[in-house]
Formats: C-alpha cells, sequence, structure tokens
C-alpha cells in the first residue's frame, strides 16, 4: 500500500454512529428490563 | 435502596467516550498513511479492550460458580456473556468499515477480528443454551461448562487463524496506534471500560431479579407450607 | 470400570450399525453435494477436497453424536448409571472413545468418495489415517459432552451444532490443511505443525471435557 487513503470520513462517521448507536439502545434495553422487573417484585 | 454506582460509571463513561471521541475525530491529525480513516481505531482499539475483559469475566465467574455454587456467580457471568456479544458485534462492525476502504473488502481474515467472530457465535450458543434450560441450577452449571470451554478455546482459536491467515496473507494488521495519538484513545479506552462495567452491573441485576421471580414462591404455597 | 463402559458403547454401537449406513450415505451426499457448489472444475474440486471432506463429516458428527445419548434418554438410564462419581468420568470416555471410532470410520469410509468425485488420492495412507484419527478426536471430545446436554433439553438438534461449530474451528482448520497438504502435497514441510495443533487441541479438550463432564449430568 503505498499513497495515502484518501477521504473515508464516511466509514468513519459510519463506525462512531453504530458504536454510538449500540451504546444507547443497549442502555435503554437494560433501563427497560429493570423496570420491568421491579414492577412485579 | 439499590446503589446509584453503576448509573455513575454509566454516565462517566458516557462523558468520556464523547470527549475522547470528539478529540479523536476533530483535534488529532490524519494518520500518515491511513488518512482519516485511522480513526475508527479510537473506538475499536477501546472496544477490543474491553472486549478482552469481558470474556475474562464471564470465565472468573464461571469458575468461580462451579466452585462455590452460588447464583449470584451466575448472574454476574450472564451479564458477561451478554456484553461480551455486544461488544463482539460492535468490534466486528468496525472491523469491517476499517477494512473496507483500507484493504477493498469487508473481512480480511484477520486472526484478531476472525477469533472475535467465533466467539461471538459460540457466546450466542451459550445465551441459546440459557434460553432452552429451564431449571437455574441445571441452566447456570452448564453455561458456566459452555463459557469455560468457549474461553478456553479463545487463544487455540486465535493462533490456528494466525497460522492459518499467515500462509496467505501479505498485509499487516491494523496496528495500535502511535504515541502521538495518546490521548484519545486512552480517554476512549476509559470511556468503554466504564461503560462496560455499567452495563455488566445492571445486567447482573437483571439476571438476579429474574431469578429471583423465576424461583418465587407463591403465597398459597408458603402458607401451605406452615402444614408440614 | 472405563472398559466396562467402552465395551458397553461398543456393543449398543454394533446393534445400530444400520444406522451407521445412514450417516455414511449422509456423509457421502454431502460431498456430492458440495461439488456442485463449485461445478465440474476438476482442479478447482481438487484444492477444495479436504474442505470438503472434513466439512462433510462435521456435518455427519452432528447426527452420531446427538445418537450416541439417545439410549440413555429413552430409557432414562442415567440416573442408574451414575451412583458413583467415578461413573460420569467413565461414561464420558467410554462414549467418548465409541464416538471417536464412529467417526474415524466414517472419515475413512468418505476418503474414497473425495478421491471418486474429486480425484483427490494420496499414497500417504498412514499418514491421512492419522490426520483424520486425531480430527475425529477433536470433534468427538467436545461433541460428546455438548451432546450429553443437549440430548436432555428440548431443542436439542439447534442446540448441538451451534454449540459445538464454532468450539471446533481450530481442529476444523488444522485437520483440512494437514489433509489438504497430504493430498496436494507439502513443499514446505508444514503438515507436522498443523498435526502438532490438532494434537494439543485433542489433548486439551480430552481432558478438560472429562472433567467437566461429571457437573453437567449432575442431578
Amino acid at each position: 500500500m503505498n499513497g495515502v487513503v484518501q477521504g473515508g470520513w464516511e466509514f468513519v462517521i459510519a463506525a462512531y454512529t453504530i458504536t454510538g448507536l449500540a451504546f444507547v439502545i443497549y442502555a435503554i434495553s437494560l433501563f427497560a428490563r429493570l423496570k420491568e422487573l421491579k414492577k412485579h417484585d | 435502596m439499590k446503589s446509584k454506582v453503576p448509573y455513575i460509571f454509566l454516565a462517566v463513561g458516557a462523558a468520556l467516550l464523547l470527549f475522547g471521541s470528539y478529540w479523536g475525530l476533530f483535534i488529532a491529525p490524519a494518520e500518515q498513511y491511513m488518512g482519516n480513516v485511522q480513526r475508527i481505531m479510537y473506538v475499536h482499539v477501546p472496544s477490543a479492550w474491553s472486549w478482552m475483559l469481558a470474556i475474562l469475566w464471564a470465565f472468573g465467574c464461571a469458575i468461580a460458580f462451579l466452585f462455590t455454587s452460588n447464583m449470584k456467580w451466575d448472574s454476574r457471568m450472564e451479564a458477561g456473556v451478554e456484553v461480551g456479544i455486544l461488544l463482539a458485534f460492535l468490534l466486528c462492525c468496525q472491523g469491517a468499515i476499517w477494512a473496507k476502504p483500507t484493504w477493498g473488502v469487508w473481512w480480511d481474515w484477520d486472526p484478531r477480528l476472525t477469533s472475535v467472530a467465533v466467539l461471538l457465535v459460540a457466546s450466542l450458543g451459550i445465551m441459546a443454551l440459557r434460553s432452552f434450560v429451564d431449571d437455574p441450577v441445571r441452566r447456570a452449571i452448564w453455561s458456566a461448562v459452555a463459557t469455560i470451554i468457549a474461553s478456553v478455546d479463545l487463544p487455540i482459536v486465535y493462533f490456528s487463524v494466525k497460522w492459518w491467515n499467515s500462509l496467505h496473507q501479505q498485509q499487516s494488521s491494523p496496528n495500535t496506534v502511535s504515541s502521538a495519538f495518546y490521548i484519545p484513545l486512552r480517554v476512549n479506552a476509559f470511556g468503554v471500560l466504564f461503560l462496560m462495567i455499567g452495563f455488566i452491573w445492571l445486567r447482573t441485576r437483571v439476571a438476579a431479579l429474574k431469578l429471583r421471580q423465576e424461583t418465587a414462591i407463591p403465597h398459597t404455597y408458603e402458607e401451605a407450607g406452615e402444614l408440614a | 470400570m472405563l472398559s466396562a463402559a467402552l465395551r458397553k458403547e461398543l456393543l449398543l454401537q454394533w446393534r445400530t450399525r444400520s444406522q451407521m449406513m445412514a450417516v455414511f450415505v449422509f456423509g457421502a451426499t454431502s460431498l456430492l453435494l458440495f461439488s456442485f457448489a463449485i461445478g465440474p472444475n476438476a482442479e478447482m474440486l481438487r484444492t477444495f477436497s479436504s474442505g470438503f471432506l472434513w466439512l462433510g463429516l462435521l456435518l455427519s458428527s452432528t447426527l452420531t453424536l446427538a445418537e450416541s445419548f439417545h439410549t440413555e434418554m429413552e430409557n432414562r438410564a442415567f440416573e442408574g448409571l451414575l451412583l458413583l462419581p467415578s461413573d460420569a468420568r467413565a461414561l464420558y470416555y467410554g462414549k467418548a472413545i465409541a464416538n471417536w471410532l464412529q467417526l474415524t470410520l466414517l472419515g475413512c469410509a468418505l476418503v474414497p468418495v473425495m478421491v471418486i468425485l474429486y480425484d483427490a488420492g494420496t499414497m500417504q495412507l498412514l499418514k491421512l489415517l492419522v490426520i483424520i484419527m486425531l480430527g475425529a478426536a477433536g470433534l468427538s471430545a467436545p461433541g460428546t459432552l455438548y451432546a450429553g446436554m443437549t440430548s436432555q433439553v428440548k431443542a436439542k438438534q439447534m442446540l448441538l451444532p451451534l454449540l459445538l461449530f464454532p468450539l471446533i474451528v481450530p481442529a476444523l482448520l488444522a485437520s483440512v490443511k494437514a489433509t489438504s497438504l497430504v493430498i496436494l502435497g507439502d513443499p514446505m514441510g508444514q503438515s507436522k505443525a498443523w498435526i502438532t495443533l490438532l494434537l494439543a487441541f485433542d489433548l486439551i479438550y480430552w481432558s478438560l471435557c472429562g472433567l467437566l463432564f461429571g457437573r453437567v449430568v449432575e442431578d
């Protein structure tokens, strides 16, 4: 590989977005599950 | 009142991750050869470190459960496996997104990523196993055994794929970032780590609550117990 | 203790030997189907022949491994067999060895199919036998453990492959590479390394799974 990889911002944004979304969605799923379980306790 | 500490971990982790990512995206200079695409490493490498810790955590809890038979370790292990699945999934996505502009293909059989993919499937299998076993104790024993077997396999998978791949691949794997880019990497490393700790902590609570409700004795039985 | 368990397993296998025929047909049919993925390209078929052989063996193993606990499940024989702690270990190794022999036999039976379909023969028959034995051992140790587990569960047919396949990746890689080198030629003498890896995998899992089996079948 010689030369510099040009641009590529779309990939960077995609990677960061997926990471951020995954963490947010997982956190929300945890909060929802906890709320649901505490209701029945 | 349950401790609020896991929420603090989540908040601090998110803040660190946002700060580190901002630095990595807008302040740190583009890498010499890889250009801007290398910035993906600022989340990829921290995720990889946390993933390995999650696997180690699940492995430790599995062993602790087999020795103590205390169901707390089963809940902790379940949390570790699930958070491990989350991180492994992210690693595969980030790795593929990095590989496309770099090598021109979505998957280049990098030994580290391939090992992650194998462990991802294994972890999904463990969660599937758990969902099919009704008896909590049996479920705990079996998934602990499966977790130990899968964790022991991780280094073997890594070496075998590395060997297998070295015969074909001339390209080198994504290496850790050079010292000029320490700050975003370190900040994000702590960010993802704290998020992972918070997630495992809360997910353990979910598992423990589910277990308690699963094995709860209805009131009528408690009264019936007085007759026994 | 172990010899009694092994004798029982081999007797069981002998009594159900017609099933072995069915599994062989399954394996041979798989090899046939794989060739359709490539097409009638003799060169390519020969190149990938060892991969097809081991994939066929792996798929067939899900049938034989699941069957190996069939008797115990049918007659609820587990409880009777496990009166002593040493029973579990003997039961495991007896079954694992029997499964290993069965898979080795199956592997050897599929070799002529491979030779015919893919023009992939070799004169190094002894080395091929060793590789088949070691690879079959790699499948049989964790396979027997997981078969014991999943035989007691509802979704047994789906769970066994799901649990086993990711686990045996190193054994599969090593077996395929070593077999491929035997068939296609090994100018740099790499097969020893792969056989060593296979051996290491076998040693680790034959001990680990034997250790853990007792917990899997305890009541």
